[in-house]
């Protein structure tokens, strides 16, 4: 019971004029900061010793300039391993325009929307498990596949007894760093990303709760591989380069992902799965070199409850295969179990524990485990993480 | 050079019982949804105590409940007149949230902050205001002709309209 007071009542909070929107400023940020040890092999960092490489921090900004137009910007910096250095990006920013509820357009950066979570998978606070199935969403793959700047078409519509679709349409480019030199006396140039496309359809089935999801993308890198002199007369003498090429070897790889999904959510309860293919396909002179035709497989189960306000434990099952053609050595699958406890402090803050139990090495780096093939590293082996957040 | 290999069209049996896997859940995943569902459809009617409230200028005098959780959801963003929706919410720790929550919603408040704060840092959308009281959302709708909110049950404000659920 509220203690009786003789105070005069608080006066009313500020609001924003919803039909201009003018001050409607709304400033979010969270903060993230994460461990990870590993048992065997080096992990996304340095992580057989124990690595605190596992850092984001973000703020955005958004606002409505009308009440169909809004606009927004989010800052990103992190670190994980060798990737991000804290280098700040531009994560998102955008201009949007709602015309009808079935139609929306936005241009800008843009989160993609690609399975359930894609869009989502910086956002710790949004889900119970620290790493997403990393089959599905590669953590290490974040760059490529997060955000493309172009132009989004979005909507949804109610289907009567038959629940609700949302589509989101988009096309455009992503920014791509140059990669690191993939071995010694080779290195990459002229990186470009002519196109990205694609689009996500869910069904907000009758169910309550429960969605199904297809998504689909279409990209194509183009680059150059340059060689030493002295490594293009060996490349040819064992069949991995043509006879007469030189130095510089240009190269497309197209690749295209798809997706389903299902997820039921109601209440306390959250049940998904996601099974997905990736497939890519290289165009060079050196079909030896750059298998031409690849087909990978990707899916996982994943369920959380939440038992109180602030405890939340989840589980996953994730298992990948870079190449559905050869499954039985262990560079050749990643499977991969996951628990996970999620607490909520208080309701900015929170702390996460998770185990992975893992099986196979394709999820692995040789460069990162000291070897020239991850054949050569432990096949069963185990990575604990704490994470925890602040947020608002 | 080598020609492309077309994609792999068959079906390995490694492949079918994978998929037969993923069936299983898939139904599984259904029935659960079925059967849950009933019993949280009768847990939310007993779930009471508050009210929807709308602009009296607002020539809607009933909306469905689908309709009411896209329009807080920020799915739907018009009435039916076309004019631009304003929804309004009150505390997440508020009784009349966790009640308007379950009932209208159908999820609890906690995973309905999980929505948004997706919604948030992806850069979908923002929530709605939250305001602190009955009286500070009965202010907000009668100020604002496409705004709706819900307060606890008692008469209706003046400048406001009770807004029936289908």
């Amino acid at each position: 019971m509220e203690p009786a007071s003789a105070a005069p009542a608080p006066p009313p909070e500020p609001l924003a004029d919803p039909a201009t929107d003018v001050t409607d400023v709304r400033i979010h940020a969270f903060v993230s900061q994460g461990v990870i040890k590993t048992t065997n092999n080096n992990y996304l960092a340095r992580s057989k010793r124990g690595s605190a490489e596992f850092s984001e921090v973000g703020f955005n900004l958004t606002t409505s300039l009308s009440p169909d137009l809004r606009v927004g910007v989010q800052m990103f910096a992190h670190e994980l391993g060798p990737l991000g250095n804290y280098t700040p990006t531009f994560d998102w920013y955008y201009l949007d325009y709602r015309f009808r509820d079935w139609l929306g357009v936005r241009v800008g950066r843009n989160k993609i929307p690609f399975g359930l979570y894609n869009d989502s998978a910086d956002i710790d606070a949004a889900r119970v498990p620290i790493l997403l199935p990393q089959s599905l969403y590669p953590i290490d793959h974040r760059d490529y596949l997060l955000a493309q700047t172009g132009i989004e078409l979005y909507g949804n519509q109610r289907l009567g007894p038959l629940g609700q679709i949302e589509y989101r349409g988009y096309g455009g480019t992503l920014n791509l760093a140059t990669p690191p030199p993939p071995a010694p006396g080779v290195t990459i140039d002229k990186v470009d990303m002519p196109y990205v496309y694609g689009g996500r359809l869910s069904w907000l089935t009758p169910v309550e709760g429960l969605t199904a999801a297809a998504s689909y993308q279409a990209l194509r890198f183009d680059w150059n591989y340059n060689f030493v002199p002295e490594l293009v007369p060996v490349f040819q003498s064992v069949g991995l380069l043509p006879p007469g090429s030189g130095p510089t070897l240009p190269v497309q790889f197209r690749v295209k992902l798809w997706v389903t999904s299902l997820e039921y959510q109601l209440g306390n309860l959250l049940v998904a799965a996601e099974y997905g293919r990736w497939i890519g396909k290289f165009n060079s002179r050196a079909p030896a070199l750059l298998r031409p035709h690849t087909v990978n497989e990707r899916y996982y189960g994943m369920v959380s409850y939440r038992v109180t306000p602030w405890f939340t434990p989840g589980a996953y099952y994730s298992v990948y295969y870079p190449n559905i053609e050869q499954r039985d050595s262990r560079k050749d699958y990643q499977r991969d179990l996951a628990l996970s406890v999620r607490f909520d402090l208080t309701p900015n803050w929170l702390l996460k524990l998770e185990g992975h139990w893992m099986n196979g090495t394709a999820a692995l780096e040789a460069s990162m485990n000291d070897v020239k093939d991850v054949q050569e590293l432990d096949k069963n082996w185990s990575a604990f993480l704490a994470k925890t957040t602040a947020y608002f | 050079m080598k020609p492309f290999r077309p994609p792999q069209t068959a079906v390995s049996p490694s492949a079918r019982r994978r998929l037969r896997v993923l069936a299983l859940v898939g139904s599984c995943v259904l029935w659960a949804a079925a059967g849950v569902t009933v019993s949280l459809d009768a847990a939310s009617q007993a779930a009471d105590g508050y009210q929807i409230i709308a602009n009296e200028r607002n020539p809607a005098s009933a909306a469905s409940r689908e309709f009411l959780a896209d329009v807080f959801l920020k799915r739907a963003g018009r009435w039916d007149s076309s004019q631009s929706a304003f929804p309004v919410d009150q505390r997440s720790d508020s009784r009349v949230r966790r009640a308007f929550s379950l009932s209208v919603l159908k999820r609890p408040v906690s995973a309905v902050r999980s929505y948004w704060t997706q919604r948030i840092f992806s850069g979908r959308d923002v929530p709605p205001p939250e305001l602190g009281s009955d009286d500070a959302v009965i202010r907000f709708v009668a100020s604002h002709p496409g705004a709706v909110g819900y307060i606890s049950t008692g008469p209706i404000p003046a400048g406001t309209k009770r807004l029936e659920v289908r």
